[in-house]
């Protein structure tokens, strides 16, 4: 196959009929956006939920009269437990420091507050491997029925939530690639279809000549692919700096930072680049495949 | 049939009907040697188009079989039509000429499907175009030439990639006397240096004192003279 000639070919159809296949290319880059905004926007959500998900714990508060003498052997009577992997007891004091730094700059706030006045926690990890939403319920029910306990927290049942949410969106995802990248296709294969129109002459005369399908159809393929693969590099970049400045607008908090948001992987955004193409490139070869036979 | 020589082209009764009943060949029958110049000759409307279209396979007979250099037409896939137009230096008799574009990129073209780059075949282009007496008009579009001159470019075209077998749809028809004279003599030429030449013409001047096989089509069929 003559890639040379095929290649001036294919710039010069994108030449002549400019307007057309940079309108194309944009209508490409759009579809691309939606889908990448889609992404970054599943892809975040799977981040925050596995950043909390990965905080398997139980808090266990005691209540605050509770003598202190008790506490190694509570400790002992939960670390003796199935499927817990670790135990850290947090004192009142421990637990007004870190309120302390959570706060920061605005400590003033809690000026004059008694820095015993959050109760002493055990703060209980549970094994990853035996996690599921249920049994740390189940783990956590059993605290609540000793004496010396005055609430549990546990479960992160939002976390669950959250997953199962992302679950869907990721579905939604899924399904709106298929249908945004159909889409590109038939646009690109219809403006492709344009400049078959214009070259009906041309096409037939280098038949008679004896040009084999590949000579002939390899521009149009060459040019749709064109414009796929720009359409998509385009909506990245876009994407890119949209998501660039939204960040730097909700990133003034600690808590988003501490969330690692983060754009497309490398490897995604190759992944979007190639599909793109060759989307547009297999639309356009079914609409020639109509189109072009003798 | 002729003996002992290697067929190029050969016609079995042949016959194309266009729908709904215009009868264009009726058990036409031909053989053609290869290195023979052959002219095929009758009036106006008497299928020497359509015979011609159907040896380069754009148009299919509607029975018979037709035979190019040992390959039966009906047997050829899509796919490998273009070999057998490669094979087949075809001069239309509308020229099919790409208007917008120079004598050379028209005559190149049929270079450039075979691969070529323009730095292969820019010289083989000039010395056709040359050949048939444009050399001056070689950046010119197709468009800016009269009818003489872009009947001569359809000629280069058809033989600019030295086809073994030329088909020529009346490539005198527009051409004043000299000009036809030399358009024969270039065809002679072509047929000296090896190529099956079959050139049809309702043109009888062209053939009257001529040592050439002469056929005519009369009533779909073809008829030695
Ligand atoms: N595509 C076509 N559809 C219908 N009839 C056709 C077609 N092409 C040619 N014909 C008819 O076939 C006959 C032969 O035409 P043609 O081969 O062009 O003759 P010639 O080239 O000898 O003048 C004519 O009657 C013509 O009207
Ligand atoms: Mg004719």
């Amino acid at each position: 196959m003559p890639l040379g000639i095929i290649f001036k070919r294919a710039l010069r159809d994108i030449r002549q009929n400019l307007v057309t296949h940079v309108m194309t290319t944009i209508v490409v880059a759009l579809t691309c956006l939606v889908f990448i905004f889609f992404s970054v926007f599943s892809l975040n959500l799977q981040r925050i939920a596995d950043h909390f998900g990965k905080e398997l714990a139980i808090v266990v508060y005691l209540k605050k009269d509770m003598p202190q003498d008790k506490i190694p052997s509570l400790y002992q009577k939960i670390v003796g437990m199935d499927g817990i992997e670790s135990v850290r007891f947090v004192s009142s004091e421990e637990a007004f420091k870190r309120l302390e730094k959570y706060f920061k700059d605005e400590k003033e706030v809690l000026e004059g507050v008694d820095p015993l006045f959050l109760p002493p926690s055990f703060e209980i990890q549970i094994d990853r491997a035996v996690y599921n939403p249920g049994r740390v319920r189940s783990i956590a029910q059993k605290f609540a029925d000793w004496p010396e306990v005055q609430k549990v927290q546990y479960g992160k049942e939002w976390v669950d939530r959250l997953e199962s949410f992302s679950k869907a969106v990721k579905a939604a995802v899924v399904a709106s690639a298929v249908l945004l990248l159909v889409m590109a296709a038939f646009v690109v294969s219809n403006t492709i279809k344009l400049t078959v129109y214009a070259r009906q002459d041309e096409i037939e005369i280098m038949r008679l000549v004896g040009a084999t399908n590949g000579f002939i159809q390899g521009p149009f393929l060459l040019a749709s692919f064109l414009q796929g693969v720009s359409g998509s590099l385009a909506a990245i970049v876009a994407g890119l700096f949209c998501y660039e400045y939204v960040l730097n607008i909700i990133t003034q908090t600690e808590l988003i930072k501490s969330l690692n948001l983060q754009f497309l992987p490398p490897l995604y955004m190759l992944t979007i680049v190639l599909v793109s193409g060759i989307f547009c490139v297999a639309g356009t070869a079914m609409a020639l495949r109509r189109f072009l036979t003798l | 049939m002729l003996s002992g020589d290697q067929s190029v082209i050969e016609l079995r009764e042949v016959q194309k009907k266009y729908a709904p009943d215009i009868v264009a060949l009726e058990e036409a029958d031909l053989t053609i040697s290869k290195g023979e110049f052959v002219f095929l000759t009758g009036p106006s409307g008497a299928g020497k188009s359509t015979l011609l279209r159907m040896l380069y396979k754009a148009e299919e007979p509607t029975g018979g079989s037709i035979i190019i250099d040992g390959v039966d037409l009906s047997s050829l896939s899509k796919s490998q039509i273009p070999q057998l137009r490669r094979k087949v230096g075809v001069i239309f008799q509308d020229f099919k000429l790409l208007f917008n574009k120079t004598v050379f990129e028209n005559v190149a073209l049929s270079l450039e499907v075979l691969g070529l780059k323009k730095n292969q075949l820019s010289s083989r282009v000039r010395q056709v175009v040359e050949g048939v007496g444009l050399s001056d008009k070689l950046h010119r579009k197709v468009v800016q030439l009269s009818g003489g001159e872009q009947q001569r470019v359809a000629i280069a075209r058809a033989v600019v990639n030295r086809p073994p077998i030329i088909l020529a749809d009346e490539p005198t028809g527009n051409l004043d006397r000299k000009r036809t004279t030399e358009v024969v003599a270039l065809m002679e030429e072509l047929n000296a240096r090896g190529a099956t030449i079959l050139f049809a013409t309702h043109d009888e001047n062209l053939f009257t004192d001529t040592h050439r096989r002469v056929l005519r089509l009369k009533d779909g069929k073809i008829e030695e003279l």
